[in-house]
């Protein structure tokens, strides 16, 4: 969908994924639809389906001004695991001789690999761990992300042609300078797993972990008895996700220690709070000092601290004297803090430092043709922000090898905010939550916790998108009669010097004012009145020439809980439409033409529609038809609206 | 803006009954904005008028078109040859835009498919009313903007009838009364002095009017 702003959600994701495409397609029932436009931008769907940090929800229109935002992550979980496994994957429409190298088959390098090779190039990708998916496949929890699925997308990724060669580390077992050799172009993407511990004595006793070591070696199915009293320091996703495999692994008191407050905490809120339905604790302002035991952890001195908000920033900590304290621990996870290791690369980073010496938003290093990105660059992030600088990496390597200029950074152009008054006139409808194991029972297994959606539950969830910016738009066929300014629940048309104008930013898309326009001068960037015209011909066509003139039809709404398949009788053929309102007279009538039996208009009713007055307008249109049927002497009765 | 309805559809089709090949005409001016002849209006008459042939068992075709504005013979002669290709046209135009289709056209009949009934203002969604009479001799600027001429029902000059009741018209019960309106706004505007002031007869009106701007 080409638009001149980007709603905010498109807008704010790293990835600038097509949500209101694929929401809509999901509301149209077409999950293989779905499916596929998520995929265009992201070759990892089930995984953002399920930890992405949803950067789009924070943003979203109807959670800033009318309720609460839409559920666009649990939707693409939807998506994902609805639409058939192995659906195709599509070739490159030309290829290159070039071959390029990738090092780290993390989210980043893999998302690098897959888009090359989508433009053509062969693909090697070098892994240093004995499987490949970086943080994917060893430091998310599988109760979070279940193992298959990551390997399930990896083959995907495979099956473009990419190779995919594990145990193998830069500067131990390959060196850059082969590589260069070897490849046209090489991608740096290894990550950010070396840990960095805050110094304390007492790291050398056995019961103390680095959270990375920990979650990899449970990852890999390693026996591991945490003991009673596990304390883990950090306050990311990280720390968490430590905590929560503690209980899993037969922890009974699992505490977070956090040096600041829950407001700086990096994780997100529902995560602490997913931690504490399970029983972690957490001790906030608290910092270790000292990890005490006899050759094996047995407590953690730490200190309480102060922290002075009003200098800015996350603000500044002091220690409080006199505030030392002890905790009893049987075992003792940093989850503090990770840095990448440059050390294979030297030559690539700034003087004296252990940081790569990056020249722009490409990740061009010193090197001509090195490129770099991913957390090895940014330090530790997330999945999605890894995925975007894999594209973008995957961008810099094709420009670098085919000569062209690096693409400049775009700011891109964001929707406005809903104006108050629009917004209060905007249906509230709850958000759907997905199904999670209860708490009591799921720290008994490593089972993924949370659910997906149900259907029911997905239809509900897609009818919450606003629709940002794919409402309507006046043509130059404006008889400026203003009929849209007086129809318009939302009182978003305006009077213009040559022409209805409607505010992009605030249109809801309910299509009303389209299917009132006295001149079709209005249409609807969500559906356009070509494609809807189009649809209906060739269901009619479909219709007429196998039924042999015997056939109802029907309009059934995206939005409401009826679906094409629930309208039963012989020989019934359906269009399902985002929304009723914009259905016009000669499109209640056009189906008649063809030799329709009768006609059905399926939506919601006035109390459930997403769209204010919607079921009014579309009762009135029906009503002119049927009286415009009666006038030609055929039955009015044959022009039904159902609504429920 | 002219004001026109769509003729009952038992008429529309009586009229073009012997043909077999009928284009419709709307006009994107007046009969747009007052939702009676706009190319929607234009397709749903085109959709109603083939579905009743084949429920009948005739055979019909039509085609579908919507000028800028009929009434300007330069707009018609932008659908001569498509007109060409039909044996009538039925315009969705206000009588002056059938009229100008008819003359400009010559040897294809041009049918109305709307009665055109007053000139008048939009008055709420999908309501008009009639204002003005197009009587030649304003008179506007005695009567505090409201014309008796076409908003009175005996279209009385110089005051009212006196069967006026509660301020609703003798005529018609859901009409207010022109010369209540009147005698309300005069005296908010502070002018209900020229209410004395008589009004001259008017001049009979001698059709067809004509009027040349270019001198």
């Amino acid at each position: 969908m080409k638009i001149n702003a980007m709603p905010p959600c498109q807008a704010k994701c790293p990835i600038h994924m097509d949500v209101q495409g694929y929401v809509a397609a999901i509301a149209r029932g077409d999950v293989q639809e779905a499916d596929r436009i998520i995929r265009r931008t992201n070759p990892f769907p089930s995984v953002c389906g399920r930890i992405c940090t949803r950067e789009c929800e924070s943003v979203c229109r109807r959670g800033k001004s009318v309720d609460e935002p839409v559920a666009i992550r649990a939707l693409k979980r939807f998506a994902s695991d609805s639409a058939s496994v192995g659906s195709e994957v599509p070739g490159p429409e030309t290829r290159f001789s070039e071959k390029v190298c990738i090092v780290g088959a993390g989210p980043a390098g893999l998302t690098a690999a897959h888009d090359l090779a989508l433009m053509g190039y062969h693909v090697t990708v070098y892994e240093s761990e004995d499987e490949p998916g970086g943080m994917l496949t060893r430091g998310i929890p599988r109760y979070r992300l279940p193992l298959d699925l990551v390997r399930s997308e990896v083959d995907r990724i495979r099956s473009l042609g990419v190779e995919i060669k594990t145990g193998y580390m830069l500067g131990r077992d390959i060196s850059l300078q082969d590589l260069q050799k070897d490849f046209d172009a090489v991608f740096l993407g290894m990550g950010s797993e070396k840990s960095t511990c805050p110094e304390c004595s007492g790291m050398e006793l056995s019961g103390v972990w680095t959270a990375v070591e920990f979650l990899k070696d449970v990852s890999r199915g390693k026996k591991f008895n945490p003991g009673n009293k596990v304390i883990v320091i950090g306050g990311g996703h990280t720390a968490i996700d430590a905590a929560r495999t503690c209980l899993r692994l037969g922890a009974k008191d699992v505490t977070i220690a956090y040096r600041r407050t829950i407001d700086e905490m990096p994780a997100g809120m529902d995560e602490v709070e997913d931690a504490r339905e399970e029983g972690v604790r957490f001790e906030f302002l608290t910092a270790p000092e000292a990890f005490e035991g006899s050759g094996k952890v047995e407590k953690m001195r730490c200190v309480r601290m102060d922290l002075d908000k009003s200098c800015g920033g996350k603000g500044k900590l002091t220690c409080v004297e006199d505030s030392a304290f002890e905790m009893e621990a049987d075992t003792i996870i940093l989850a503090t803090g990770y840095a990448p290791r440059t050390e294979a690369v030297q030559e690539l980073c700034t003087e004296g430092g252990d940081r790569l010496e990056i020249k722009d938003a490409a990740g061009s290093t010193r090197t001509p043709g090195v490129f770099a990105g991913g957390d090895f660059v940014s330090g530790p992030t997330t999945v999605v922000q890894a995925i975007a600088s894999g594209r973008k990496a995957a961008d810099a390597v094709h420009r670098y090898l085919r000569g062209m200029d690096q693409s400049p950074e775009e700011q891109e152009k964001v929707l406005e905010d809903l104006d108050d008054d629009v917004a209060r006139l905007v249906p509230e409808a709850g958000r759907q939550k997905p199904v999670c194991l209860n708490p009591g029972s799921r720290v008994h297994s490593f089972d993924e916790v949370e659910h997906v959606f149900t259907p029911e539950q997905a239809r509900a969830e897609e009818a919450r998108c606003l629709h940002c910016s794919l409402g309507a738009h006046v043509s130059q066929d404006c008889a400026v009669c203003l009929n849209c300014v007086l129809v318009c629940p939302y009182n978003v048309p305006r009077p213009g010097e040559e022409k209805a104008v409607i505010d992009m930013s605030q249109c809801q898309a309910c299509g009303i004012c389209a299917g009132q326009c006295p001149a079709s001068a209005i249409d609807l960037r969500l559906e356009s009145r070509t494609e809807l015209r189009q649809n209906i011909r060739r269901v009619l066509e479909k219709a007429e020439s196998s039924s042999h003139g015997e056939f109802n039809f029907a309009y059934v709404c995206d939005f409401s809980k009826f679906r094409p398949g629930d309208v039963q009788g012989e020989n019934v053929y359906t269009i399902n439409r985002p929304g009723l309102g914009r259905i016009d007279v000669y499109e209640l009538l056009v189906p008649f033409e063809a030799g329709a039996r009768e006609v059905l208009v399926s939506g919601c009713g006035e109390d459930d529609c997403k769209f204010k007055d919607c079921s009014l307008w579309t009762r009135r249109n029906v009503q002119k038809a049927a009286r415009i049927l009666e006038s030609i002497g055929m039955d009015p009765e044959r022009l039904k609206i159902v609504e429920g | 803006m002219i004001v026109a309805e769509v003729k009952p559809m038992a008429e529309i089709q009586d009229t073009i009954k012997k043909y077999s090949k009928v284009l419709i005409s709307g006009c994107g001016s007046c009969v747009t904005v007052c939702l009676s002849g706009g190319a929607q209006q234009v397709e749903v008459l085109a959709s109603s008028l083939r579905t009743a042939a084949k429920s009948q068992g005739q055979q019909l075709e039509v085609g579908q078109e919507t000028q800028l504005r009929q009434c300007d013979p330069m707009f018609i002669e932008q659908i001569r040859d498509k007109a060409a290709g039909y044996e009538a046209i039925l315009s969705m135009g206000c009588g002056a835009g059938v009229q100008t289709m008819a003359e400009t056209l010559g040897n294809i009949p041009v049918y109305p498919a709307l009665d055109t009934v007053f000139f008048g203002g939009a008055d709420g969604q999908g309501g008009f009313m009639e204002t003005c009479a197009a009587c030649g001799q304003c008179i506007l600027s005695r009567t505090g903007g409201i014309c008796p001429v076409a908003r009175c029902a005996k279209s009385l000059t110089d005051g009212p009838c006196g069967g006026a009741q509660a301020g609703n018209c003798e005529v018609s019960k859901d009409t207010r009364c022109a010369w209540q309106l009147i005698y309300v706004r005069l005296v908010r505007l502070g002018q209900v002095h020229l209410l004395k002031e008589t009004t001259p007869p008017k001049a009979r009106r001698v059709h067809p009017a004509r009027l040349n701007r270019a001198e």
